[in-house]
């Protein structure tokens, strides 16, 4: 609907429906416009050959999503009325999202739905859905799709099909050959590698030894005010020497030796990129990557934003940077801070080294919501705005002392920071923290009274564990995926079972699948392997690779993976059985039963009702009857977790359209007392 | 032959998960003796109760304290400076 009310030139629009198909007709002069949505990817890549338990397979082709998947019903009357419609029209424009899936999923259309169409369509270029922008990108309509751009685009589906759909029936059908249950395993070119990233962390936990060691702080007055110092040496290897030093300067006078004061000019941040405004939501508000790209999509079909899945951290002039300030500006929560950034003479905006050339950092479109945004979309939202004010602000002054105090032989240190001129911290004020330590005015020489010197026992730590925002991190670090799949990518391994927690932990499943892949076919989880192909890609995007090249290569390479795996077949699906079956008890396991001390509580069905209970696994050898009833309805996930009132777990509720709660397995739990009155 | 703790696939008494954690006990035990003075047997409680000790080794360390209860107390006499 932007777009035909950006583009209907004072004649109105109107908008009609066809089989419940809306499109909108928009009357321009002499030229009659039909605007028809994509509903995302209409066709997908699939297997020529119908049967899903034959692998390997190579040849694959588009096939209209209805045919291939059970929940795409509605793309059938999509491609029937692009159809129909597409019959009565001279010329075609493409207006899709101006990127690799965006050129894409319009190529297939155009080809497929629009019979043949895709070679002389013209394209639309925008960054935002503006009405300025819509209508710029029409009266400059680009003279054609962008090619390289659609091969690297097929070729991308290729291979995720590829490798995807070839590993994950590999493991699915080894599995359920050995042990006669199906169940779905997946693994594909950037899944492996970022589950091996999540294991290797997980083994590096599992196997951590703590190190002891001790630090030193002293706590000292200054004019009637007391303060922290730390010890010279930040790690005291031994006890002994810790509690040496703590006696030789525990009450003694100290005298400051030394006041070094420094002054540290802070850029403002960097223009955010999708990865950048991922990681920062996580930190602030721990929103998933996932549910960040959703959030930000929103707020781009509402044209509050430019079109998020952006590598760039560059603000090119042409967005035109005055014209969005004065449109913050009627916004009475930026007002102040627009009109302190229009009253710059230069507005030159701080940008980073990542470049995209199909669209420029996230930015702030300058149009105020038309409607009341959620809570989520306006954190967002003023998260990007702000952002995109910091970024104009002037460096950030900020002034850091450190005093030396020596007593004895030993030193501590006092160290106190100010900010001289906050710069861009003004605009960014709610997202970043400041700490300010003020000291009193001091001076060599001056003596300080030591009140008290404590030992503090440490011990190492083991790395910490990834969550989905340092997770996507790393894998934009290692250059696998894109910034539109990895989001996505996290979630499946989540969806499989192979990982849980926000703080991630690795599921024996998932430490079996890359148990086996390792020894059987170490390539697939390899990063090597993935990031070559994320190249090749790159390559052809940029003209200088050619598509049947890359596919071929992929195909040699794993050619003798899958025939190895169908050599193997039956060890790689008894493993992979004995590993699904101990998963799915785990799932079902609460704890330890607390009445029998031995047995392990667990969700089973009586054969009787078929009902769901909670009892104990010594039941079976007339050790103990412990029982517990729980809700029919939802699905039950066990939280391993005890209740604080009486020790019993916990498990969480999920119902459809309900929020999940936290339950105690406890009919008589002290926290359940008065519910039911 | 199976994992004595986990019943994985294993060459000797532990699979490679606690075989490693097992290895590591015994190299890091030399550190924790520098820097506390302590025997084998306490070194082994205390990182029992420590938070930050990877799951694997508490268990490693688990089934040696039981070996110990039960009498078979060849490794931990080995380590044992008492």
């Amino acid at each position: 609907m932007r777009i035909a009310k950006a583009l209907e030139n004072g004649n109105g629009f109107s908008k009609k429906t066809l089989n419940g198909v809306p499109y909108y007709e928009v009357n321009r002069g002499n030229e009659k416009l039909l605007i028809v949505s994509a509903l995302g990817h209409l066709y997908t890549m699939t297997p020529n050959v119908a049967s899903r338990d034959i692998f390997p397979v190579f040849n694959f082709s588009w096939a209209p999503r209805y045919m291939v998947e059970r929940g795409a019903k509605k793309t059938k009357t999509w491609i029937n009325v692009i159809s129909k419609l597409s019959k009565k029209a001279q010329e075609f424009i493409l207006a899709t999202d101006y990127d690799i899936e965006g050129a894409t999923l319009g190529y297939t259309i155009l080809k497929y739905a629009c019979g043949g169409k895709e070679k002389e369509a013209k394209r639309m270029k925008f960054s935002t859905l503006t009405a300025e922008d819509l209508q710029r990108a029409y009266e400059n309509t680009l003279p054609h799709i962008e090619f390289p751009v659609v091969e690297a685009g097929l070729c991308r589906h290729f291979l995720d099909a590829l490798y995807g759909i070839n590993l994950s029936r590999a493991m699915t059908i080894s599995a359920k050959n050995w042990s006669g249950k199906y169940s779905t395993l997946s693994i594909g070119r950037v899944q492996g590698p970022t589950l091996k990233f999540l294991v290797d962390r997980e083994k590096e936990i599992n196997t951590f030894i703590p190190t002891p060691y001790w630090s030193i702080k002293a706590k000292i007055e200054i004019k009637g005010s007391i303060y922290e110092a730390e010890y010279e040496r930040e790690i005291i290897k031994t006890k002994s020497e810790a509690d040496s030093i703590v006696n030789s300067c525990k009450n003694k006078i100290g005298r400051i030796s030394r006041i070094e004061v420094k002054k540290i000019l802070q850029k403002p941040p960097t223009p955010f990129d999708l990865g950048a405004l991922q990681t920062e939501a996580y930190a602030l508000f721990k929103y998933t990557p996932k549910r960040t790209l959703e959030i930000a999509e929103r707020l781009y079909l509402n044209a509050l934003i430019s079109y998020p899945r952006t590598s760039s951290q560059k603000l090119p002039p042409s967005i035109n940077y005055t014209s969005i300030l004065g449109s913050l500006k009627n916004h009475p929560e930026y007002r102040d801070l627009a009109e302190f950034l229009l009253a710059k003479k230069d507005l030159t905006p701080r940008e980073g080294k990542k470049d995209d050339p199909a669209h420029p950092a996230i930015y702030p479109t300058g149009n105020l919501p038309e409607k009341n945004l959620t809570p989520q979309e306006k954190r967002i939202w003023d998260l990007i705005v702000r952002r995109f004010m910091a970024v104009f602000g002037d460096p950030a002054l900020k002034q850091s002392m450190k005093v030396s105090i020596s007593v004895g032989k030993h030193t501590f240190y006092l160290r106190g920071r100010r900010i001289l001129n906050e710069g861009w911290i003004k605009f960014y004020r709610p997202y970043v923290r400041v700490e300010e330590v003020i000291l009193p005015e001091l001076k060599t020489n001056d003596q300080i009274k030591f009140l008290e010197v404590i030992r503090e026992d440490k011990f190492t730590r083991p790395p910490p564990r990834h969550n989905p925002s340092s997770l996507l991190k790393k894998m934009e670090s290692e250059g696998i995926g894109t910034k539109s799949t990895r989001a996505n990518i996290i979630e499946t391994l989540y969806e499989r079972g192979y990982i849980n927690g926000e703080r991630i932990i690795v599921s024996e499943l998932g430490f079996d699948v890359i148990d086996l892949l390792n020894r059987y076919c170490p390539e697939v989880i390899s990063v090597d392997l993935t990031r070559d192909l994320e190249e090749s890609m790159d390559r052809i995007q940029s003209g200088n690779e050619k598509m049947e090249n890359v596919i071929s290569k992929a195909i040699r390479r794993l050619k003798p993976i899958l025939e190895k795996i169908k050599e193997y077949e039956k060890d790689i699906g008894r493993e992979l059985s004995i590993s699904i079956r101990k998963s799915r008890l785990q799932e079902r396991t609460l704890g330890q039963c607390l009445t029998c001390k031995t047995g392990k509580l667990m969700i089973l069905y009586s054969r009787r009702s078929g009902k769901r209970f909670v009892g104990c696994t010594n039941f079976f050898k007339g050790i103990c009857k412990t029982s517990f009833p729980l809700p029919q309805k939802g699905t039950i996930k066990p939280l391993h977790k005890s209740c604080s009132k009486c020790g019993w777990p916990l498990v969480q509720v999920k119902i459809k359209g309900k929020r999940p709660w936290i339950l105690c397995i406890n009919p008589k739990c002290p926290s359940k007392e008065g519910l039911s009155k | 032959m199976k994992c004595k703790i986990c019943e994985r696939k294993a060459e000797s008494e532990f699979c490679k998960f606690h075989k490693i954690s097992y290895e590591n006990l015994v190299k890091k035990f030399e550190e924790w003796k520098k820097s506390m003075d302590i025997s084998w047997l306490e070194y082994l409680k205390m990182l029992q109760d420590n938070p930050y000790t990877g799951v694997w080794v508490k268990e490693v360390i688990q089934y040696l304290l039981s070996k110990e209860s039960n009498g078979k107390t060849e490794k931990i006499k080995k380590h044992s400076n008492v």
